[in-house]
């Protein structure tokens, strides 16, 4: 080893050495695994490569692609215009009570399952569900009007529920560590509340609301329970599909294949995501 | 006397017992529910004659994927000496495969409950011969429930139930072939009836053309869909049945009868088997090839089919049908609980009705048929 090296290594070789585990651990339980995936999915059975799982999946799930992207979408907007309400109250909320109350109340699904938060939307927006019944007794709807939510509607309420408080959290937190000083010039120059919160507050929890949509948008993607528990039949979310495709047909190459759709949304997402923060990192 | 026959054959064993501690493993494939059935009732009955043995039971996840993980353990272990597995409790599919790779060991000759059982499935699991490789622990059975009080004549054959959903849209309901086998067992026994492949599916052989001539049952399935609710689930079916959202839905009879049994399903439902008929399985006990224990193994097994034990604990503790000739159980049955158990569908019905399941490459190629052309 030439005395270059050698200087290199002691000087560099103790924050390797603190950083290796955390590498091996990134390297052996994300990385490796999503590579094999990758390359499975292109892989035939003696080992050759083909395209014939990534075309198999679009033509049995094309349609559950679409679906699932939609369904993530909308939930995303749900979960944006609810947390933005709740956040934007919590700072800005001129009723300490009132105020109190929400940010007790409003962090409780974060500490439900996504199994039993399907379970409950199971029970509560079925045809003859709770809300309906509650909705037929105060005389709002007729029994024959009812119709089940089990479906699209129901996942897109079922994410929202359960990631509106992640989401709220992120950014009340945020937004309380905004200079109040901009939030009180301001109301002192007459701008309402919604004003105030689109105008000055919003603009400058942008990033965290972003933050928060994209790691929602990553469990969306990844939630089995939900969509099984609450869709039936197709077309459902791509995650039902690889578990239908690996139980009943032991099949993990086109699940494989469905899972390269599930990596080209989340990666694009995270694109998004970093190309806006570096361009601001830049600007700084 | 066979009680006494019994406790002669297991003498032996009870001696082994005593000398040295040992452990039995037992893994099974299917629902929570088998698990409870060897940690509940099985084990502790077994381990009170055979002191000194401890009963290890191993879940390892319901349907096919169950049976699958199975085979992935002992395919791993192929070139040890000694498994870990002692006892195995697999479905169908994957029991052919693992007699024709070696895995599993002959042993119904030498139990003395071997010659209790008589249906054509100990003989031959979907198209595979698996002749002296298994006992049936229980048959399962694909079944239509429904609700007497909306539907006082129901349809009883599958033409017939095709017409009644046009007339009454909406009040069938199934879980299509993704959320659970009572689904799958539904279209099954579809393209039994409204093909005329029925036999080849069952046994074979297995043609890659034969999936085009099902083009015009499924279509008709197709057609079936849109007049039905589709539900999530096995347990979904009969969630929408007590709330009154369908009349009918297929179900397994076993689940059926257990819901019915814990207070969570109206006892007014009933059920009955289409014509020409509809799918069932067993789950099978086998004897993986090097298990440590496999003398205890074929105790354990011979225990778990003797008639006592299949009246007792398959039939009136857990709703299951027996897996051994259902005449040898009914002697240890009272009367009541064999009415109540036989209630809708009578045994020569569930004999002529009760189908097996299609041989494994009908299996997949039903089900994805069905994926691209009624679900699709």
């Amino acid at each position: 080893m030439t005395p270059n090296a050698i200087a290199i290594l002691r000087r560099h070789g103790p924050g390797l050495l603190l950083v290796l585990p955390a590498l091996a651990a990134i390297g052996f339980l994300y990385a490796y695994p999503l590579l094999r995936s990758v390359i499975f999915a292109f892989l035939d059975t003696q080992g050759g490569v083909t395209l014939a799982h990534v075309s198999r999946a679009l033509a049995f799930y094309g349609r559950d692609i679409l679906f699932s992207i939609g369904v993530a979408l909308a939930s995303l907007a749900l979960i944006a215009v609810v947390s933005i309400t709740i956040a934007g109250y919590l700072t800005l909320g001129a009723t300490p009570w009132a105020v109190a109350l929400l940010r007790w109340l409003y962090r409780w699904p974060l500490f439900i399952p996504f199994i039993v938060a399907a379970q409950t939307a199971r029970s509560f927006l079925s045809r003859n569900g709770l809300m309906n019944s509650v909705l037929m007794e105060l005389g709002l709807l007729s029994p024959a009007a009812a119709q089940s939510l089990l479906d699209w509607r129901g996942l897109i309420l079922t994410f929202a529920w359960k990631q509106v408080p992640f989401v709220t959290l992120l950014l009340a937190g945020a937004m309380a560590s905004l200079d109040r000083a901009t939030i009180e010039a301001a109301r002192n120059l007459g701008a309402g509340r919604l004003r105030c919160l689109l105008g000055i507050v919003l603009p400058q929890v942008r990033p965290n609301l972003l933050v928060g949509l994209i790691l929602s948008l990553v469990v969306i993607m990844s939630v089995l329970s939900v969509p099984m528990m609450i869709v039936a039949g197709n077309p459902t979310m791509m995650t039902a599909m690889m578990a239908h495709r690996v139980t009943y047909y032991g099949d993990y190459a086109v699940a494989n294949a469905l899972g390269l759709f599930s990596y080209l949304l989340t990666a694009f997402a995270a694109w998004l995501y970093l190309r806006t923060t570096l361009a601001r990192e830049v600007r700084r | 006397m066979k009680r006494l026959a019994l406790a002669i054959t297991l003498a032996p064993a009870l001696a082994a017992g005593h000398v040295l501690a040992q452990t039995l493993n037992v893994n099974t494939a299917g629902d929570v529910n088998m698990v409870e059935y060897i940690n509940d009732y099985l084990g502790p009955k077994f381990e009170a004659l055979h002191p000194g043995v401890t009963v290890r039971a191993l879940g390892t996840g319901p349907g096919d994927a169950g049976s699958q993980a199975i085979y992935e353990k002992l395919a791993a272990q192929r070139d040890a000496e000694t498994w870990d597995v002692d006892v195995a409790v697999l479905h169908q599919r994957m029991t052919g495969q693992m007699v024709r790779e070696g895995l599993l060991a002959p042993y119904r000759d030498e139990i003395a409950t071997g010659d209790l059982v008589s249906a054509e499935n100990a003989e031959v699991a979907l198209g595979a011969d698996v002749s002296g490789y298994v006992m049936p622990m229980f048959q399962s059975q694909v079944a239509i429930a429904y609700n007497p009080s909306l539907v006082a004549t129901p349809p009883q054959s599958y033409a017939e139930l095709a017409e009644w959903v046009s007339e009454h849209p909406d009040q069938f309901g199934y879980n299509g072939i993704t959320g659970g086998m009572a689904g799958v067992g539904f279209v099954f026994g579809w393209l039994y009836a409204f093909t005329d492949m029925a036999e080849e599916m069952r046994n074979g052989p297995w043609r890659e053309d034969a999936p085009q001539e099902w083009q015009d049952a499924l279509a008709a399935l197709r057609e079936f869909n849109r007049h039905v609710t589709l539900t999530p689930g096995n347990a979904g079916t009969l969630d929408a049945m007590n709330r009154g959202e369908i009349a009918m839905g297929p179900v397994w009879m076993d689940m059926f009868h257990a819901w019915i049994d814990d207070g969570r399903l109206n006892p007014d439902f009933e059920l009955l088997i289409l014509e020409p008929g509809m799918p069932g399985q067993p789950m099978y006990y086998t004897l993986p090839a090097r298990a440590a224990e496999p003398e205890l193994a074929r105790a354990f097994i011979e225990l778990a089919t003797s008639p006592e034990v299949q009246a007792e604990g398959i039939v009136g503790m857990f709703s299951w049908f027996p897996g051994i000739d259902a005449e040898h159980v009914r002697a240890e049955l009272d009367a009541e609980t064999w009415e109540r158990f036989y209630a809708d569908v009578a045994p020569e019905i569930l004999a002529e009705r009760g189908v097996s399941m299609p041989q494994a490459d009908y299996f997949n190629a039903i089900l994805e048929a069905y994926e691209l052309h009624v679900a699709n």
